[in-house]
Order: structure tokens, then C-alpha cells, then sequence
């Protein structure tokens, strides 16, 4: 097991000092090498979790048991840094790390051939397409070889080829590593194509309604009967979730 | 401009600059007409008179040494004030930028200090400092009683002008570290970085094209300041001065003379910055 969350809740006040509980009380287990999808509608607190996992945020109560270890995060929309170049920006964990010289250049090198960007190592992040961008973050995110990898809808502002390039690219990339990876989209099929195990969310709070692992074999197809039945039955529990917030009152 | 040669290309792309540039010098030449015609019925000098006094550069004016001597003594007290003012007033304004706390424990002070002229600093600065040079300060004395353009730093001079430029790099440097977008600041902690290499990689760069504003802004009202100061009692040297001598002698030509170089300098330094900025600007648009 590489992590476990035991009650886990986080609230937010309010202008009026009242406050409402985003997240939880939530249980979940995840084991080492394991690739999980936390899938949910926008606003159910996927975020939230992904940044207290990080660190980036503070639980309001529960426990949190995480192996210690090296950390992989990729954003939403890269979080590159416009003032480095593709090279800079996969080397910056490594040199934020202590990590420099021959052995910082020679393993980001690797990585961005593992992407496909060596030959645009010199290139900055405006002059990269979408994809490009979030490979370089791919590459940045996993340059550490991180023993968790937490990814927060990183190919949602991509068009669906080139997602489902970067999906078949990020789920080999991480067999390769063996690294622990949670995952977090809105998206079904992506999380139907890339989860060992799909971790469904619900809103207000944000609670887990569905959590089960996928018996698809690899590689999987996503014009297969089996892919269609499991996508279908996401989808299903997906049309049983109502936002409390978003619904017509009359 | 296909099936050019890149120096067709070169001469090509230079006339259009040129093109453009070219109806900005209509109204100069006109006002330079208007004012030779004019000038011989006025006690105003005609153009020519003056730029007779610019082309000898070296001359000795109105016995206070050449116009050569007396801008350069003006732009090493710019140059010593804006040097202290940067190396003062960017840590001061990232730490004001990356820290809460200390923006608050400044902050009254800052917001009472920046609005107070520089030139109404004069006088205080004057019975503080007296006439002190920086040749005293080192204890140079032996250059005290030669000609030396180390006698003409005062003191008093350098901290006005100091004064003058600090604040803009304070507060350009303090917007720009803090206008630098979270998710940079968050990417770097989650990929392991601590809070000096944030500092030193993320917020020193993401910032950098504020802090220069700053220092353009700084170098400009350096330029406005040392002439005023120059101008009041408290020197007897520099541009100002020479500006000013030449108004109680009624030497126009040598005043208009001074105001074209009080120009032309300020010119430079702006358009001078701007360019050597572009390099760094460039992040601006980068980021969009």
C-alpha cells in the first residue's frame, strides 16, 4: 500500500463566516504501482484532494498515511514557466532537488526523448502546440521518477486525438517507471481507458459514490464490447449524481 | 519580399523605418524655420547661435567649465544615486512583495515617504551633509583642491537623488513579485523546490520585467530631480547649474544650449533602457 486516507474532510466558510464542507469524510486505499482515476463533475473537490495529497493544502480532519517519497505533479494547464526553455523547465525538479550538472542534463535528455520534444529542448512554452506543452509537463512531472505521480486533468484542454495520444503516451511511460498514479478527470472514457481502478466523486461534499477496479485487459481497445459495457455503466452512475447547487427551483 | 537577397531585405526594411519615422521630424524642422525668422526681431538667440555653443562641446562656459564637464558631472551623480537606489531598493521591494509581514511593517512609512519630493529634501540634506564630497569621504584630500569630478559628488546630492529613485524600484519590484501568478509558485513547491531556489528561479524571473520598469521609471525622475536640485543652492556645478548661471548672466544661447542636452539625455536614457529591456520584455509576451 502506498496511501491511505481515513476521514478525510475539508470545509471552506463562507463571506458569512458559515462554513461547508468540500471534501468528505472520504476512506481510500492505493496501492504501490497502482494507476487510479478519481473521476467526478467539475466541483466535487477532485482538485482539493489532489492538493492535500500534495501538500498544497491542509485536511481539516482525518489522517492521511503517505510513503514518504519523491513527488510528480502535472496541472491542468501545464504550469510551465514561460521564461524557461523545454530543457530548463523538465530540469527544474531535479535542480530544485540538488540535483545538477551532467547527470540533471542527461536525465531530463532522456525524458524528453521519452516524449518526443528532444529536438525542442531549446524551445520555449509559447511556441510549443497544446500537446507539446503538457508533454514537456508530463516530462517535468515524471523527471524525478516520483513514486507518486498526481496528475489534475492534464490533457481537459486538449482536442480528443491528441488525447488520446498523450493517454496512451502517460500510461506507458508509467508502467515503465512503476510509479503510483492518481489521476483526476471529468472525462469517462479517459478514465475507462487509462484506470486500473476508477474512484467515482460526488458533490457537496465531495464523497465517493463508486470505487472499483477494471477488469480490461491491456492494450485496451476503445471500440471493444467489454470497453463499451464498462464505459456504459460509468456513465450510468454518472446520470444518478445531481449537484444540489446546479438543480432548478421553482 | 520574396526573391530578395537578405541585404535587399536589410535596405529594404530600412527604408521603411525611415518612411516612418519621417513625418515625426516635420514639426522640429518647422519650429527650427519659425525660429530663425523670429529670432532677429526678439532678444531671443536664432538657432544658429546656439548650436554654435553645442558644437564646441569642450569650450569653457561662463567660467563654470565646459558643457562636456558639466553634463558628465551630472550623469556621475545620476549614475551613483541610481546605483544605490537599485542596489537598495529591489531586495527591499522583493522582500515587500514576497513577505506580508514586512509589506505591513513598511507600509506607512513607504506609503508617507514615496509622495514627498526629492528637491523638498534639499535643504535638510544640505545642513546634514553640508558640502561634503566622496573625495572627503575616502579620504582622498589630496584631489580636494584640484580640478577633479570626484570633488563634485556631494553627498547631499547623491542621497536626494537615491531619494528620488529609490521608490519607484521599491514598489515596480513589490507589484511585480507580487502580481506573479500562483500556479508558478505551486508548481515549483510541489516539484520539491524550498523557498530560496522559489525566490532565486521562479519569483526573480516571473518578476523581472517589473523590475525593470522600475528602474526606467527611477532613471527618469533621476534625470528631472538632479536638474531641479542643480538648480537650487547647495552645488556649484553640473548642467542645472550651468542652466541656471546662464540665466543670471542672460547668456540665452548658452540656457537653450542646456536645455536641448537636458533633452536629448533624457532621450537616450529612455529610449536607451527600453531597448537593452526588450531582451527581458519579451517574457510579457511569452506569457500570453
Amino acid at each position: 500500500m502506498s496511501l491511505s486516507l481515513t476521514r478525510l474532510e475539508k470545509f471552506y466558510k463562507d463571506q458569512s463566516g458559515k462554513s461547508f464542507g468540500v471534501l468528505g469524510p472520504i476512506d481510500l486505499r492505493v496501492e504501490t504501482g497502482e494507476f487510479l482515476c478519481l473521476l467526478g463533475p467539475t466541483g466535487c473537490g477532485k482538485t482539493t484532494l489532489l492538493r492535500i495529497l500534495s501538500g498544497l493544502e491542509k485536511p481539516d480532519s482525518g489522517e492521511i498515511f503517505l510513503l514518504p517519497g519523491r513527488l510528480g505533479y502535472v496541472f491542468q494547464q501545464g504550469a510551465l514557466f514561460p521564461w524557461m526553455n523545454v530543457e530548463s523547465n523538465v530540469m527544474f525538479p531535479l535542480k530544485a532537488t540538488g540535483i545538477t550538472g551532467s547527470e540533471c542534463r542527461s536525465r531530463a535528455g532522456e525524458l524528453l526523448n521519452l516524449v518526443g520534444l528532444h529536438e525542442f529542448r531549446k524551445s520555449f512554452p509559447h511556441e510549443l502546440s497544446g500537446g507539446m506543452q503538457q508533454r514537456t509537463a508530463l516530462a517535468r512531472g515524471l523527471v524525478t521518477e516520483p513514486e507518486l505521480l498526481l496528475l489534475d486533468e492534464p490533457f481537459a484542454s486538449l482536442d480528443t486525438r491528441t488525447g488520446i495520444n498523450l493517454q496512451e503516451m502517460l500510461r506507458s511511460l508509467c508502467g515503465r517507471l512503476s510509479t503510483t498514479v492518481i489521476f483526476v478527470t471529468h472525462n469517462i472514457e479517459e478514465a475507462v481507458y487509462l484506470a486500473d481502478r476508477i474512484v467515482v466523486m460526488g458533490h457537496r461534499p465531495g464523497r465517493i459514490v463508486r470505487n472499483e477496479p477494471l477488469n480490461l485487459e491491456w492494450p485496451r481497445s476503445r471500440l471493444s464490447s467489454g470497453f463499451t459495457e464498462v464505459l456504459l455503466s460509468f456513465r450510468q452512475t454518472f446520470e444518478e449524481l445531481v449537484d444540489p447547487s446546479a438543480t432548478l427551483s421553482f | 519580399m520574396d526573391g530578395m537577397s537578405p541585404s535587399e531585405r536589410v535596405t529594404e526594411n530600412l527604408r521603411r523605418k525611415i518612411r516612418k519615422l519621417l513625418p515625426g521630424f516635420i514639426l522640429p524642422v518647422l519650429i527650427l524655420v519659425l525660429w530663425h525668422i523670429f529670432s532677429g526681431s526678439t532678444m531671443l538667440p536664432g538657432p544658429e547661435r546656439v548650436f554654435g555653443v553645442l558644437s564646441h562641446p569642450a569650450r569653457d562656459l561662463l567660467s563654470c567649465g565646459s558643457l562636456f564637464w558639466n553634463t558628465g558631472v551630472s550623469l556621475i551623480r545620476v549614475v551613483l544615486g541610481l546605483f544605490i537606489a537599485i542596489l537598495l531598493g529591489t531586495p527591499m521591494g522583493f522582500i515587500m512583495g514576497a513577505s506580508e509581514r514586512f509589506r505591513r511593517f513598511t507600509s506607512v512609512i513607504t506609503e508617507l515617504a514615496r509622495p514627498l519630493s526629492p528637491i523638498a529634501l534639499l535643504p535638510l540634506s544640505i545642513i546634514i551633509f553640508k558640502d561634503t564630497s566622496f573625495t572627503e569621504v575616502f579620504g582622498l584630500t589630496e584631489l580636494k583642491y584640484t580640478k577633479n569630478i570626484l570633488n563634485e559628488l556631494q553627498i547631499g546630492m547623491v542621497f536626494i537623488l537615491a531619494w528620488g529613485g529609490i521608490f519607484p524600484v521599491i514598489l515596480e519590484t513589490m507589484h511585480g513579485v507580487r502580481g506573479v501568478r500562483k500556479v508558478y509558485i505551486e508548481a515549483a513547491r510541489v516539484l520539491g523546490a524550498g523557498r530560496l531556489f522559489i525566490f532565486r528561479h521562479v519569483l526573480f524571473p516571473a518578476s523581472l520585467p517589473d523590475i525593470f520598469a522600475g528602474y526606467r521609471m527611477a532613471v527618469g525622475r533621476c534625470w528631472m530631480v538632479i536638474i531641479a536640485a542643480e538648480m537650487l543652492p547647495g552645488t556649484n556645478s553640473g548642467i542645472g547649474y550651468l542652466l541656471r548661471y546662464s540665466y543670471q548672466l542672460s547668456r540665452l544661447d548658452v540656457m537653450l544650449a542646456c536645455i536641448f542636452i537636458i533633452a536629448l539625455i533624457g532621450l537616450v536614457f529612455s529610449r536607451g533602457l527600453e531597448l537593452a529591456g526588450e531582451k527581458w520584455l519579451l517574457l510579457r509576451v511569452r506569457e500570453r
